[in-house]
């Protein structure tokens, strides 16, 4: 509630109307808002013939049409193996930072190590520097090491772009667990490991959720290091895949590259339906504003 | 192998940075350090290695073919000179204007809005479902979208009689560098609306109460009392959206590859093309420099505010 708080003013009929506006103007956008949606959805329910011939808003002809060029942008065009190698990387990627930063907060948080927060700013620099700065030196030294163009090193590529985050997150989240419960599993005869795997971990289980999502998804919908990293099918990622189908070399018509844009989108859409909850949360904790 | 909290309840290394406050001499446990390896080896080789490597090729000459030699400041003092440099400086700093202008202000303005409206719920989902889109799948959208002659844009133009303001939109100079500002205004304002809505929340209703019935109208109360309440999640807005239009690359790539002539490349665009397409590497990355540089400065505020919050809940 804030300025748009309904007030006990002397003119109530103007408040009124002005508030009647307001609410048509916000249900104005919010169709301009969603007609961006219309063509990803239609255009893919058209033959390529027929778009050009056709308004773009106009109804579909025969919808049955989606299966073929949804199949067609699926093999023909290369994204399925995009499709599958990006779930391959953002479920490998996101699950390995979560360990391997958990482990690090683990012991900056709760173990005895000099400096601890040297530790945690030295990581977390990782997102403060633009990626372009990892760009050049990553392509020279892939092709130097054979990384290049190999799924091993896409993978371990995105679990170390996705861990200065998740250490920001399971810092916070390690901290605030109580003291009396690590003591209390140390009088328990808990080692150091066990307090990390039995009591710490399952303790942030909201945290860990919120984290696999946020970093599921930023994987999911990386291009840049797709591009420079990959250029085999079934190395790929889907973003880069998608990407390599639009444009000025365009083989494909449009209604089959904007069925690849809704393949491409489908996943990430459907999670945020899903679990929008969590999105937001991870969105106020990539903002540090929680 | 204890943990230390159990042994010395006097220095709680739970505190982050507060190194003052640790035991003054506690033995040092190999083992400890043992739990950070795999993270530091992971971004030590993938991330801080890289970071510092291209601060040193910025100043040579290298091409990906032969050995780099040490030009100096050379890359640095082209890049001043160099037309397509400028263009894109140019175009980065309209990014900047266009995002401020767009995305924050109109991301300020729906979550007051949302925040006093009917099925504000609903509404400030569907605002925010651009936002999980990748930004390839929003430029091939909107590429789509922006085509002269079977383009929605165009077409709903026509039909309205306004055909006259139909045109190219991605080709004319420099109406193609706003038309990608609207396309990221599309996807990135959810985001923004949405911290909006959390910090509206969090503001206290008893100011407000009490400026109504002291008689102030609704735009005073926002200037007086929402606006100075609002100010921490406007910096960190604010400072999230300054950063991301001087690194805007997908969207960009995607629809126009920063042509026609690099007429709507950025500084991540024009890093990208001179290392990957020209194989200029050492001076794109002399661009990356300039462009961390930027960035780096301007997310202090940012980094400030988000660490005092930090420092609030960890303390």
């Amino acid at each position: 509630m804030s300025a748009a708080a309904p007030t006990p003013a002397a003119r109530p009929n103007r408040r009124r109307s002005t508030r009647w506006l307001i609410q048509i103007a916000v249900l104005a956008l919010a169709v301009i808002w969603l007609a961006p949606f219309w063509s990803p959805l239609i255009t893919p329910m058209k033959t390529t013939p027929e778009y050009f011939a056709t308004s773009p808003w106009a109804l579909p002809k025969n919808p049955a049409n989606f299966f073929d060029n949804l199949q067609t942008a699926w093999q023909t065009a290369g994204l399925g193996s995009g499709f599958l190698a990006s779930l391959s990387y953002g479920v490998v990627g996101a699950a390995m930072a979560i360990v391997f930063a958990s482990l690090g907060a683990f012991a900056i948080v709760r173990l005895r190590v000099r400096a601890p927060f040297f530790w945690f700013i030295l990581v977390f620099s990782g997102t403060i520097v633009p990626f372009q700065m990892y760009l050049i030196p990553l392509f020279q030294t892939y092709n130097k090491v054979g990384l290049y163009d190999t799924w091993i090193g896409m993978a371990l590529f995105y679990t170390a772009i996705a861990i200065p985050f998740c250490l920001f997150v399971m810092r916070g989240a390690f901290s605030t667990i109580s003291r009396e419960i690590l003591e209390a599993a140390r009088l328990d005869g808990c080692r150091d490991v066990d307090v990390y795997w039995r009591v710490c971990m399952p303790l942030s289980r909201g945290s860990i959720a919120v984290l696999f999502l946020f970093q599921f998804t930023w994987i999911w919908n990386d291009l840049i290091f797709g591009l420079v990293l990959s250029t085999s099918d079934g190395v790929r990622p889907v973003m880069p895949t998608l990407a390599g189908m639009q444009g000025l070399y365009a083989t494909q018509g449009p209604p089959i590259v904007l069925a690849a844009a809704l393949i491409a989108s489908l996943p990430t859409i459907v999670l945020f339906l899903l679990l929008r909850n969590y999105m937001i949360r991870g969105l106020t904790l990539t903002a540090g504003a929680e | 192998m204890n943990i230390a909290s159990s042994r010395e309840p006097a220095g709680d290394p739970a505190a982050p940075g507060t190194i003052t406050s640790r035991p003054k001499r506690a033995p040092i446990r190999p083992l400890h350090y043992l739990y950070m390896l795999p993270m530091l080896l992971l971004v030590g080789a993938f991330l801080l290695y890289p970071a510092l490597n291209t601060a040193w090729l910025s100043f040579t000459d290298s091409n990906g073919l032969n050995n780099p030699n040490f030009i100096g400041l050379k890359n640095y003092t082209n890049l001043f000179t160099d037309p397509a440099f400028s263009t894109s400086f140019t175009n980065t700093l309209l990014w900047v204007v266009g995002v401020l202008v767009l995305q924050v202000t109109f991301g300020l303005l729906i979550a007051l809005v949302l925040s006093g409206v009917r099925g504000g719920n609903a509404l400030k989902i569907l605002f925010y479902l651009p936002a999980t889109i990748s930004g390839a799948s929003v430029a091939v959208v909107w590429y789509f979208m922006f085509d002269p002659n079977q383009g929605m844009i165009n077409t709903t133009l026509r039909l309205l009689h306004l055909g006259g303001v139909a045109q190219d939109w991605l080709t004319n100079v420099p109406t193609n560098t706003w038309a990608l500002i609207v396309a990221a205004t599309w996807q990135g304002l959810g985001p923004n609306m949405l911290l909006f809505l959390v910090g509206l929340q969090n503001i206290p209703r008893e100011p407000l109460e009490a400026g109504t019935l002291d008689g102030a109208g609704p735009v005073r109360l926002f200037w007086s009392i929402t606006l100075p309440l609002l100010r921490p999640m406007l910096t960190i807005v604010v400072g999230i959206a300054l950063i991301n239009s001087f690194k805007v690359f997908d969207l960009i790539w995607v629809m126009t590859q920063g042509g026609p002539y690099r007429s709507t490349e950025t500084l991540a665009v024009t890093m990208y093309r001179e290392s990957f397409v020209s194989f200029q590497l050492g001076y794109g990355a002399a661009v990356a420099i300039v462009l961390s540089l930027i960035v780096m400065v301007i997310s202090i505020p940012y980094l400030r505010t988000m660490f005092r919050r930090d420092a609030e809940v960890y303390a």
